[in-house]
């Protein structure tokens, strides 16, 4: 099966033109597919267990670790959802990616959304697959001493998960933070309203084998959305359990080598 | 249901007159500035009067004159200055002072209960942290910078709005553009170039609204007793690349500081009314309005196609197509 048809399966919601509200247009995405497999099957030679953890169909949340100069982990957790289920992950980005110039363009070609709450609340409405990685820009922003332990966590995936009753997946993907670490971050650079411009440690990022792996779905029974400590207490239980598929990841790669 | 339309002669009060006629017993009391009204179809129960909105006497007079003898109890306040270029006190005056005085006389009037306003999209701040979809929530255009076209919009809007959970029933209607010639549609203008210059690494989402849609979503809202703002959204959702496309024009994606003083530079020569500055965030952000809120609490939902500015030859072939294919 094509990936253009998974794409066009549901729930892909042509607004008439073959583009979706947010701009996604199941063509780019078989054309980026195919552009990604080579680094997915041969660069990165993408181990994965566990995605049959994502529901088949209705609103979910793919939550993960984020790490490495470039969010090349976030590529290749969503082209190996796209591959092994047959789903489309929208990724959420940060506010100022979709309005880079070519860059946003070609993501919203390919269902990256920018992280404000009406767009995520929008895609759950219509029972998508959102990925989301609550570090935002502080994972891919910190030194390589710091690699696999997680930065800021912002919880409103937690709040929106109670809201829609969607559940919650935790990935890990482990590889990523070696092979394009981070050399130097200029922060004075704030063109299109980017944070910082990383300066890689080196020009092409280094073959590392990468791990994904897929945790057991965390279900939200509580309702009170609204109760801040509730939501911070199951934003907290997520993180937890990325924490532990990281050390066991790790710890497998290790005993791998 | 009695309703007053102001800016009666504008394509889009023609547009909503005859959609009341058709969907309702309404009788309709149109305003406009015009001696006559040029796109609108006299009929049984559609009284014309033309007037100088600008001018508070006339205001008085209108609804204390005929607005009174004929129990109207709806006012659809559309009349606005539609050339961007224009500016000036007497646009102001048109803008925002007519809005004021029709609203305020409105408050103190014997039968009319309900008010809705005609807003634009073009009164949502679009920066580079704007979402894709923007709804009712989204922060205003207060910048002083804006141009005299937006600030009018915005400053009517607020005004309007402020009466929200007074005795009056106020409803704004913040419409996407609607691509229709005669209507002061900016991206009607810029489709009509057989060459349409696009900023280069830019292809944002563009909205676009029918004159039918519109019509049909003022109708509802005058229907309605809901008040609050509505975003009123049309049919087509698209790339601005594949608007293009729609329009069979020619497209040259253009490095951003050169869009600017090459439409400048066709307004000067051809005369355009198409202005990048204005159209400047836009066309790099883009923006799509949520039209929730009015299709659950006004049942609006937009089920017309626009039709693209295509060139006369290919409209030609069109109909051509669409007399093969009908059935004999």
């Amino acid at each position: 099966m094509s990936f253009e048809s998974h794409a066009q399966r549901p729930p892909f919601y042509d607004e008439g033109y073959g583009f979706d509200l947010f701009g996604l247009h199941p063509p780019a995405v078989e054309r980026a597919v195919a552009a990604g497999a080579p680094f997915y099957d041969h660069y990165f030679r993408v181990d994965s267990r566990g995605v049959e953890q994502i529901p088949e169909t209705g609103p979910a949340i793919l939550v993960a670790n984020h790490g490495g100069v470039l969010p090349l982990d976030a590529a290749m957790l969503c082209l190996d959802v796209l591959r092994q289920t047959r789903r489309l992950p929208r990724a959420i980005a940060d506010h100022f990616v979709p309005r880079l110039p070519i860059v946003g363009t070609l993501f919203a070609r390919i269902g990256v959304v920018s992280g404000a709450r009406r767009n995520v609340e929008r895609l759950l409405e219509r029972g998508e697959l959102v990925a989301i990685w609550p570090e935002g820009v502080t994972g891919p922003a910190k030194p390589f001493r710091s690699r696999y332990q997680i930065q800021q966590w912002r919880v409103g995936f937690a709040e929106l998960a109670i809201r829609y009753r969607a559940p919650v997946i935790p990935a890990a993907v482990v590889g990523a933070e070696e092979s394009w670490p981070m050399a130097k971050k200029l922060p004075g650079l704030r063109w299109f309203g980017v944070p910082y411009m990383p300066i890689p440690a080196f020009p092409v990022p280094l073959p590392t084998k990468l791990y994904i792996r897929y945790g057991q779905p965390i279900r939200f029974d509580r309702v009170a959305a609204d109760d801040p400590a509730v939501v911070a207490e199951e934003a907290h239980r997520v993180r937890v359990a990325i924490e532990q598929l990281i050390d066991e990841t790790r710890e497998e790669r290790r005993r791998d080598q | 249901m009695n309703v007053l339309v102001t800016g009666a002669t504008t394509p889009l009060g023609a547009a909503i007159v005859d959609e009341l006629q058709r969907t309702s017993a309404a009788f309709v009391l149109a305003v406009g500035h015009e001696p006559c009204a040029t796109y609108l179809h006299p009929g049984e129960r559609v009284e014309y009067h033309s007037l100088d909105l600008t001018r508070p006497r006339s205001v008085h007079d209108l609804l204390w004159g005929p607005t009174r003898d004929h129990a109207i109890d709806t006012i659809i306040h559309l009349a606005q200055h539609r050339r961007v270029g224009d500016s000036g006190s007497r646009i102001h005056a048109q803008n925002v002072g007519a809005t004021r005085e029709m609203l305020l006389g409105a408050m103190e009037h014997p039968t009319i209960r309900r008010f809705i306003y005609r807003s634009f999209s073009d009164v949502y701040a679009l920066r580079h942290t704007t979402t894709e979809l923007i709804d009712e929530e989204a922060p205003l255009d207060f910048e002083p910078q804006a141009p005299q076209w937006v600030r009018d919009r915005v400053e009517a809007d607020t005004l309007v709005s402020a009466h929200f959970g007074s005795r009056l029933q106020v409803a704004v209607l913040r419409c996407v553009e609607i691509l229709a010639s005669d209507v002061g549609s900016q991206l009607w203008d810029y489709l009509q170039s057989r060459v349409c210059l696009r900023p280069l690494g830019f292809d944002p989402m563009i909205n676009v609204l029918s004159l039918a849609d519109a019509a049909i979503a003022f109708t509802a809202a005058a229907g309605s007793t809901e008040t609050g703002v509505f975003n009123i959204v049309g049919a087509d959702t698209l790339p601005l690349s594949r608007a293009i496309e729609e329009s069979v024009r020619i497209e040259i994606p253009v490095p951003g500081p050169l869009m600017a003083p090459l439409y400048n530079l066709r307004r000067s020569l051809a005369g355009f009314e198409f202005n990048y500055q204005m159209n400047l965030r836009r066309f790099h952000f883009g923006g799509v309005l949520d039209g929730t809120r009015a299709a659950e609490r006004l049942g609006y939902v937009p089920q017309h196609h626009v039709e693209w500015p295509r060139p006369w030859w290919r409209m030609l072939i069109d109909r051509l197509t669409a007399l093969r294919l009908a059935p004999q």
